[in-house]
């Protein structure tokens, strides 16, 4: 009976696949990036209209090519997306290389569809309301292709976030935005 | 001709467990009684993912669970101010496939308190940690006091 250890090592691991991934115990827990991250995405307006900040927020969103999917204007909210292709040159190029050198078992999968969405909140800050701050977080969501590893074939559809870090597409944002109210947009 | 014997009754024997087993697999199941009724540990996570606050004003609460939840890296997907319904999605990074969404609600109590319920999911299975629950809490109350604090000031 010598496969017996194999065979339980096997069932094991099979178990383990199983297994739900749990969460981390620091889950929600406040990180030292976020006065950073808050900065970068934050500007404030000197206007009592939040109504007309979210109305040219709006606007210059659809500048850029984004629909807008969602708005509340009782809490100054709009979350506005826009779908474009993925296709990067340099992915190609490794997914070639990847098959040559595996002699065409890994047929790597590449990035072939993401959502550029953007989630916008304008805020009061004070009773007057004759500051207002407007907040807005850019990320996307992106969609593979197919592949094969081995004789495993690989399903498209598998997807993954990302949040955009980038500080200048922030700074074109506010750019426009301060330019479309004729406001200047002051840092926190 | 004992050994043909002994083997017609074990190949009977065979079929009766099988067909025994095939049985009980059409049997259906019944629902337990108490499906659908509180159990402690409901009440347990309960008491964890609600949290009373001293405030007035439910916009300006429902203004702070989204600035809060913007602070720790959520996406705004849903808000309804009207049912003071807030309902937000993040990645798990630096795992980019792990989803954890949050469903805050804001509940008048009475006209000076604030109840305020938030129920995180991890995968499609709700999170049961109190640690969890208390570091939103913190990041909400950090949240709450700096709005405070900009509109006592100016």
């Amino acid at each position: 009976m010598p496969n017996v250890p194999c065979v339980l090592a096997l069932a094991f691991t099979s178990l383990l696949g199983c297994l739900p991934r749990t969460e981390p115990a620091d889950l929600l827990a406040l990180t030292p990036d976020i006065p950073a991250n808050r900065a970068m995405q934050t500007r404030m307006f000197d206007t009592p209209n939040e109504r007309e900040l979210l109305s040219a927020s709006a606007a210059v969103l659809q500048d850029l090519g984004f629909q807008i999917e969602e708005s509340q204007r009782d809490i100054g909210f709009l979350r506005a997306v826009k779908e474009r292709s993925a296709r990067e040159y340099g992915q190609y190029v490794r997914q070639a290389l990847v098959l040559i050198l595996s002699l065409g078992k890994i047929l790597q999968p590449v990035d072939l569809h993401q959502q550029i969405a953007a989630a916008l909140v304008t805020h009061p800050l004070n009773p007057e309301s004759t500051r207002q701050e407007v907040r807005i977080k850019f990320y996307r969501i992106v969609w593979k292709g197919d592949g094969q590893f081995d004789s495993q074939y690989i399903p498209p559809g598998e997807q993954y976030m990302e949040m955009i870090r980038d500080p200048d597409i922030y700074q074109q944002f506010f750019a426009k935005l301060s330019k479309a109210v004729f406001l200047e947009a002051h840092r926190i | 001709m004992k050994g043909g014997t002994m083997q017609t009754r074990r190949i009977w024997a065979v079929i009766v467990l099988a067909g025994g087993l095939s049985w009980h697999g059409c049997a259906a199941p019944e629902a337990p009684p108490d499906l659908l009724a509180p159990t402690d540990a409901q009440m347990k996570i309960r008491s964890l993912q609600i949290k009373t606050f001293d405030l007035t004003d439910r916009n300006a609460a429902i203004r702070g669970v989204i600035a809060s939840l913007q602070d720790l890296g959520f996406i705004i997907e849903r808000a309804n101010e009207s049912l003071g319904l807030v309902t937000a999605a993040r990645f798990a990074e630096p795992n980019y496939y792990d989803v954890l969404t949050i469903t805050v609600t804001v509940r008048q109590e009475t006209s000076e308190k604030m109840s305020i319920r938030a129920n995180a999911i991890y995968n499609n299975k709700p999170i049961e940690d109190p640690k969890v629950y208390q570091n939103f809490f913190a990041a909400l109350q950090r949240a709450l006091f700096f709005s405070q604090e900009s509109t006592s000031s100016s």
